[in-house]
């Protein structure tokens, strides 16, 4: 592993104390021990257990549904259907999330949700399930992207409007977007060489190893709580309230552990179903999925297909892009299609069209998945470059320098740049001892970036000085990447006290200020910049403390390395301050709030040496270095576990991950014997390289690193078995069989 | 007046204008104007948009305040995983 020398700038000249050091984090202990409670470890006096019905079919009517035979079953308590559920507006911004959930009067993929029952034991509760009669009428379904926007298709979702188009009439079609600049055609008019490809790839899963659960307690007094796994438990409230067409009062939602998320824990797919059980039954009520649940019914990442046309002169300068990006929604609508073209931001690109087009199937609904749909974009672009690379006999590095974006550059949709490290980040790279080292004899060498905006958004913390000068640090940001030591190193560095002299917590809905969901690399940016913002108003409130004890003004009070600093007079500490705070005016506490602006964008740059062995297609990585700016390393360990997980599954979505579905939708693949994930031995050591150009906006410098990470593995690798085989991977997953018949068709076999 | 900078997918109600001046004192006042001058167009700023104000890029960003040197884009909304 290696960290690059901290390249600070003038805006952050400090030598910290707290951040950049990697202490234990504060639940690693429970969490290795096994105490970490998640949802589905917990169980409530009285509780009963779900269990879900779901459809069969891809695309069918639901004609009726006869629960008689169910609900007179030993240990049955409750059943519940679409019946039972809030009638929503279409247009309502839930609507698609609470059909989803429960289907009503059709079901829209192989999975959907139908029914649910609660009994007193999970074998009784799924024998229930089996006992419920649904009388479905097939519907003619509509599987792929080709078949979406096939002339005269069937309509997959007859709720589906395209998104602000204005059309009345249902449509396959989710969004359209179009957004460029300059001119295209002049652009490709003035290269010397123009590529053009088009590209396919699959669904994939976002595989989190905790599956989805959470238990709901629903009251005599009409509210209920929740036990969830999520990465957002406020948005687990407004969720579950809109589609039971409750006010958020009456929820109250609990966040557990997670095990996992990477975007497909952002939405929710049991707890509305839970509540609903627990208030006919009059009990707790708990739901676990299985895996085979979590695999056909939640959300994978979008299938796509994307041709993209790139341009450029002799000497590396790229003119002109334009690419059309299909992006498959699934049974609902979304904005998949157009994150992933707006991920097009990486290269000086003076004629850019860029056409985004979601469409909506009868396949499971997906969600999002890390940095959302910028992998697949960066399949195709990264893809052209280094064949222009390769055609231009130019490094693969210096075109990419030579077209970089730096601050003040244009984003694809036209706003832009702030203060960015790609230049540095592709420089960390280029003088990687990895890179520098000759290409193993028989291997290939593949080079690719990635890029991902990150996001601010609204974060609340409150910071509680206790009665001996230690410290509570309260977020509303569930941990699924280590952001409890983010947020104990920040205010271990403002208030001057050592970082195991904090506790960190995530807390209830009801506990905390309203706080976004853990998405987009936001929670270390926008909430540890919430507890910035209340340990510097905490600091305030000590220094007054000081005055007071001391019996001075309060502007004759520093405060420097933990203590209150007069002249003259010895300084007084953390634990000295509190330990008179009654008599001074009351417990030490302060919150903040905020809508966080200034998001720092993140650039990765990875390489591999990959070997193919080209009698079975096995693609064995070699070699492989990520390099990426975090503006300001927090915790060091978990920007390199971030590099490197998200590095891991990218790896996986090149080159084994697919949903296989049968001829008429249903998913062949539904389990992690089938659905080939990389384990350990299937992968080298992911060497980490953090650059640190630190993000302006940020008391601390720090960029999202969340994300950014799982964008480049797909082109690095295809790249890489170009240079080993001669063939150009278009469509993933670049599987040994696949693989084969591309090395074959290639020789002309 | 702020220069606010429009995307393809708006310029349908704009008559292809990509670059308009527009008076107002925050970015609500820009779209209530943007209205005005173009029905159709503001619950496109609204709801299905993001908003980058001098390269910085905030969501629900309708009360941040403008003036004349402030360069405004309206891009489509982010999230992430």
């Amino acid at each position: 592993m290696t960290v690059t020398e901290n390249p600070r700038t003038t805006e952050h000249p400090r030598t910290y104390k707290y951040v950049g050091t990697r202490p234990v984090r504060h639940d690693g202990l429970d969490k290795v021990t096994g105490k970490a409670r998640f949802a589905a470890d917990l169980d409530m006096t009285g509780q009963l257990r779900g269990a879900f019905v779901r459809s069969p079919h891809a695309h069918a009517r639901i004609v009726s549904i006869d629960t008689s035979r169910a609900e007179a079953m030993p240990g049955v308590k409750a059943v519940v259907t679409g019946d039972d559920f809030a009638e929503l507006d279409p247009t309502h911004p839930e609507f698609d999330t609470a059909v989803n959930l429960m289907a009503r009067t059709e079901s829209l993929y192989s999975g959907h949700v139908v029914a649910a029952v609660a009994a007193v034991t999970a074998s009784q509760a799924a024998a229930a399930a089996a006992a419920v009669e649904v009388e479905y009428e097939p519907l003619p379904a509509v599987l792929t992207i080709d078949e979406a926007i096939a002339e005269g298709a069937p309509i997959a979702n007859p709720t589906n409007r395209t998104l602000f188009s204005g059309d009345t009439e249902p449509s396959n079609l989710a969004s359209v977007n179009e957004f460029g600049r300059g001119d295209v055609e002049a652009g490709f008019e003035a290269a010397d060489i123009v590529i053009e490809r088009e590209f396919r790839t699959v669904a994939v899963h976002q595989g989190y190893i905790e599956p989805h659960a959470c238990v709901a307690d629903c009251g005599q007094d009409g509210k209920a709580t929740i036990w969830a796994s999520s990465q957002g438990h406020f948005a687990v409230r407004a969720k579950t309230a809109a589609a039971l067409g409750w006010s958020t009062d009456r929820i109250k939602v609990i966040p557990a552990e997670i095990g996992g998320g990477f975007g497909g824990k952002t939405t929710i797919y049991l707890e509305p179903v839970a509540v609903l059980l627990s208030q006919k039954a009059a009990r707790p009520v708990k739901i676990v999925m299985s895996r085979e649940e979590v695999l056909r019914a939640t959300g994978p990442a979008p299938a796509t297909k994307i041709t993209a046309k790139i341009g450029a002169t002799n000497d590396g300068e790229i003119t002109t892009l334009q690419s059309t990006m299909h992006f498959d929604n699934g049974s609902t609508k979304g904005f998949s299609a157009l994150t992933g073209a707006m991920s097009v931001a990486s290269y000086k690109l003076p004629n850019l069209q860029l056409k985004a087009i979601g469409t909506v199937t009868n396949t499971a609904r997906s969600a999002a998945y890390r940095a959302p749909s910028a992998p697949q974009a960066a399949f195709a672009v990264e893809t052209l470059i280094d064949e222009l690379a390769q055609r231009l006999d130019m490094d693969p590095i210096d075109i990419r320098l030579q077209n970089a974006v730096v601050e003040g550059d244009a984003t694809a949709m036209g706003a832009p740049h702030p203060k960015i490290g790609f230049v540095e980040t592709l420089e960390a790279i280029k003088n990687s001892e990895h890179y520098n080292s000759p290409v193993p004899q028989g291997a290939g060498r593949g080079v690719a970036t990635g890029f991902w905006f990150n996001i601010g958004e609204q974060s609340s913390a409150t910071v509680n000085l206790n009665e001996d000068g230690t410290a509570t640090v309260i977020t509303g940001s569930p941990d699924i990447g280590g952001s409890r030591a983010s947020m104990a190193l920040m205010a271990a560095e403002e208030l001057g006290l050592a970082v195991d002299r904090i506790t960190p917590v995530v807390a209830d809905t009801e506990s905390v200020g309203f706080t976004d969901i853990t998405e987009g690399s936001r929670a270390t940016f926008a909430t540890g910049m919430a507890v910035v913002n209340a340990c510097r108003e905490l600091i305030e409130e000590l220094k007054q403390r000081a005055a007071t004890i001391k019996g001075v003004d309060v502007a004759e009070v520093d405060w420097v390395d933990g203590a209150a600093v007069i002249e003259g007079q010895d300084p007084l500490t953390i634990p000295e301050i509190t330990a008179k705070a009654k008599n001074s005016g009351g417990p030490l506490t302060a919150t903040a709030s905020l809508n966080a602006a200034g998001a720092g964008p993140s650039f990765a740059v990875h390489v591999a040496d990959v070997a193919v062995d080209e009698e079975t297609g096995q693609t064995t990585i070699l070699r492989y270095t990520a390099a990426q700016d975090a503006g300001t390393a927090i915790h060091p360990s978990y920007v390199e576990g971030q590099i490197q997980g998200g590095s891991v599954q990218g790896i996986g979505w090149a080159l084994n991950e697919e949903y296989i579905y049968d001829p008429d939708g249903v998913m062949e693949n539904a389990s992690f014997l089938d659905y080939r994930m990389p384990v350990a031995s299937d992968l080298p050591m992911i060497d980490a390289i953090i650059v640190e150009v630190p993000n302006p906006s940020h008391p601390y410098g720090v960029r999202g690193v969340g994300e950014t990470g799982i964008v480049p593995p797909i082109p690095t690798l295809a790249n890489a078995i170009a240079a080993a085989t001669g063939v150009r991977m278009t469509s993933l997953p670049m599987s040994p069989p696949r693989l084969l018949a591309a090395i074959s068709e290639n020789a002309g076999g | 007046m702020a220069t606010v900078h429009l995307q393809a997918d708006h310029r349908r109600f704009t008559g292809g204008e990509k670059v308009l001046a527009v008076n107002g004192d925050t970015v609500g006042d820009l779209i209530r104007e943007l209205e005005r001058r173009y029905p159709g167009l503001g619950p496109l700023l609204t709801d299905g948009a993001s908003v980058a104000i001098n390269g910085e890029l905030i969501s629900n960003g309708v009360f941040e305040k403008v003036d004349e040197s402030t360069e405004v884009y309206f891009v489509a909304p982010i999230s992430g995983g």
